[in-house]
């Protein structure tokens, strides 16, 4: 199980210090952490209420497609209830938001590589106001994977 | 209510560049939570047992205080479930997009059953509605009917709420009887655990669960909470009880409540039905 926070903020934040390390002389390192980059596809969810409202600090659990019992993400929106985790393998990807006592769960189909199914859309029912609020692949440049996926369990 | 309206998606590279497609819901198709029992579909492998478990929360089991500051105390919450159907639905069942789940597996209860929401002190488990023999799978959706209880304390109602409400000393003994059939039709149980995946050999639960803090507002909330300004509160119902009683159906209700609050207790009940914290969609009432 994998836990992930903040991550409006780390998505922009991490570059920069990714960018530093990297202009480091190796022998600045302290205690011999390495950190190495790697580009991947991720899945950002965007949760809203019917107002338009996000769904600020709701709880995720993203479940993979070969256990649907286990969450293999866990953390919480962002202030504009945003979520980004970068699925590992290609199925059907489920997510639970939930917040006050209601919630919701989405199945994203991933491919392999993990980028999203293009047969997917998940827009019934949405005002066209709601279909401006969505959730993407992204392609985050050069991400350091050790900072990116906070690998401990919870 | 407070809800949850959508977690949309669509590719984009980079950000937000490429619009969603078209809506992937089906148009509505039969009512299949009104067919018989008879047509419970069965699936060829191994089985498991599957059981219905029904409850009313916290709210029911341990009490609450309402918007309007009424401290309520249930001594029983009757509901009537029948046609109980678990789908094994692909794809996955978006309640709040409407249609039916496209179920290939689906297994029902047979017949009416009455259970006690407010049963078992607050550590007891969901009341067990009914346990059935099911194909193993994943059994992502769930609907059901309520309609009046045939026999015991609840007959003629598919709601009857028994208990006690006190504010400011004064203590109303309150009988709600409610007769609206209602038809919920829900997707995936939402909650801190996954429900319905039904292994060969093996045991799995689905749970109907209602809200009533939707009906009552609660207190433990902000005032401008949706939960608290789409509530009906209890101030309405204290005000038509005599006497410190409160014993109405709905006829009564209809007479001696204002129209407003009699089409806000109306408008709230199809909001009653959740699987855990996802919501469902209400086909029978909000459809007359």
């Amino acid at each position: 199980m994998h836990e992930r926070n903040g991550l409006a903020i780390i998505g922009g934040s991490l570059l920069g210090a990714i960018a530093l390390l990297a202009g480091l002389p190796p022998g600045a390192r302290a205690h011999g952490v390495s950190v190495q980059s790697r580009t991947t596809n991720a899945v950002e969810i965007q949760a809203v209420y019917d107002s338009g409202k996000p769904m600020e600090n709701a709880q995720v659990q993203v479940y993979a497609p070969d256990d649907p019992s286990t969450p293999y993400f866990v953390g919480q929106t962002d202030n504009r209830g945003r979520f980004v985790f970068a699925p590992d393998q290609a199925g059907d990807w489920e997510i639970s938001v939930r917040q006050a006592g209601h919630g919701k769960i989405v199945v994203i189909p991933v491919e392999s590589g993990g980028a999203i199914a293009e047969t997917f859309t998940n827009d019934a029912g949405l005002t066209p106001l709601q279909r401006g609020v969505m959730a993407g692949a992204v392609t985050w440049g050069c991400v350091g994977t050790a900072l990116y996926f906070r690998r401990g369990k919870v | 209510m407070r809800s949850l309206s959508q977690v949309a998606l669509c590719a984009s590279l980079p950000l937000w560049l490429l619009a969603c497609g078209a809506p992937t819901a089906e148009a509505p198709t039969e009512d299949t939570a009104s067919e018989p029992a008879a047509e419970v579909a069965e699936a060829d492998g191994d089985m498991g047992e599957l059981e219905i478990r029904a409850n009313g929360e916290d709210f029911v089991r341990e009490g609450f205080v309402t918007k309007d500051g009424w401290e309520i105390s249930f001594d029983h919450v009757y509901v009537t479930l029948d046609e109980v159907t678990a789908y094994q639905s692909e794809p996955a069942f978006d309640a709040e997009a409407g249609g039916m789940p496209e179920a290939s597996v689906m297994v029902n209860t047979e017949s009416p059953i009455t259970v006690d929401l407010a049963a078992g002190d607050e550590s007891a488990d969901p009341v067990l509605v009914e346990t059935l023999s099911a194909p193993a799978g994943r059994y992502n959706a769930l609907s059901w009917k309520m309609v009046p209880a045939m026999a015991g304390d609840a007959e003629g109602y598919p709601i009857v709420m028994v208990g006690q409400a006190m504010k400011d000393g004064e203590t109303i003994a309150f009988t709600l009887k409610l007769d609206p059939e209602l038809v919920f039709v829900c997707g995936d149980f939402v909650g801190d655990e996954r429900k319905g995946i039904l292994d060969a050999g093996g045991k799995a639960d689905l749970e109907a669960t209602f809200h009533f803090d939707h009906l009552f507002g609660d207190a433990g909330a902000p005032p401008d909470d949706d939960i608290n300004t789409g509530a009906l509160g209890f101030d309405p119902l204290a005000a038509i009880a005599q006497n410190g009683v409160l014993d109405v159906d709905s006829a009564a209700l209809s007479e001696q409540l204002s129209a407003e609050d009699y089409n806000l207790l109306l408008s709230i009940l199809p909001s009653l039905g959740h699987v855990g914290e996802g919501h469902c969609s209400e086909t029978q009432l909000t459809r007359s």
